[in-house]
């Protein structure tokens, strides 16, 4: 008799924890996994403690990261997000060429797009433009320096007329 | 604050506007975005986020080197046909790409970037 008061107790204890309390953890951390993988968010763990993630892992860059505690958070049922997710460090940039040979080629480059003004000289795999150049080219003249494969800049470029 | 926060919204731009990039760390913590765009337009759309965040340039933190996608055309794409055991980033590293890369120019045949299977054709931008 005894035994079986405790059941349709613990039953009836069940019964209201599932009511009020909504999804179980491990339905949690499922749903959040399935809504990382939808937004194609990859590299990261799931824990959900409490109704409270925990997001670990190591991912591409940091709008990985972000989209990943956003989607964790867009889970209802989630209460909370913790993250110790981290964005994988960087591989070094190395510059396409020489020094001397980037130098003639920004140099002939900036030639073709009008920017005669610019100086440009590379040291080391950095570049340093000086000079001036007609305002409305300013922009076209720096993204003629960003796009000749270097690997660092010190702009001293300046807008003219 | 790191580069890749500060501009964290341009990369959102890529992402939106369909732009492929990879990351590399410059000179002095630089940050590298080596990239290409499907068009003009998403070009110009990543370069006027930049000058919103730097109008002039000068924070010698990013070089935003983008190519725009009739340029890659011109540098061809390669085409790699999947094997067993394959998955996009064990492709990614034969050819020292990101698997995103792949993933972005393959959208098309593909569903999701954990499921390619034997004989598929992916598209590789070199």
């Amino acid at each position: 008799m005894k035994i079986k008061f405790l059941t349709v107790l613990s039953l009836a204890i069940a019964l209201f924890i599932s009511a009020c309390g909504g999804k179980s953890d491990a339905d949690l951390t499922k749903a959040v996994q399935d809504k990382l993988t939808a937004d194609n968010v990859s590299g990261v763990t799931v824990a959900v403690k409490d109704g409270v993630a925990t997001l670990s892992g190591q991912v591409a860059d940091i709008t990985v990261k972000t989209k990943a505690e956003a989607s964790a958070k867009a889970v209802e049922g989630i209460k909370s997000v913790t993250s110790t997710v981290t964005t994988r460090p960087l591989p070094v940039a190395t510059p396409v060429a020489a020094d001397p040979a980037m130098t003639g080629k920004i140099t002939t480059d900036l030639g073709k797009a009008g920017c005669t003004g610019a100086t440009a000289t590379v040291v080391g795999g950095k570049v340093t433009v000086t000079g001036e150049v007609p305002n409305a080219k300013y922009a076209e003249c720096v993204q003629v320096v960003m796009q000749s494969g270097i690997a660092g800049i010190d702009n001293q470029l300046k807008r003219g007329k | 604050m790191s580069a890749q926060e500060k501009y964290q919204s341009l990369l959102e731009v890529a992402n939106q506007n369909g732009t492929t990039y990879e990351l590399s760390e410059g000179d002095n913590g630089t940050l590298v975005i080596t990239g290409t765009a499907p068009s003009e337009e998403a070009k110009q759309a990543l370069w006027d986020e930049y000058n919103r965040i730097d109008p002039d340039f000068k924070g010698g933190d990013l070089i935003l080197n983008i190519s725009t996608g009739a340029t890659a055309a011109g540098g061809g794409m390669h085409t790699y046909t999947v094997e067993s055991g394959d998955s996009l980033s064990k492709i990614g590293s034969k050819y020292g790409i990101q698997w995103k890369a792949i993933w972005d120019h393959n959208r098309d045949i593909l569903k999701d970037p954990d499921k390619i299977y034997p004989g598929q054709e992916l598209k590789i931008p070199m």
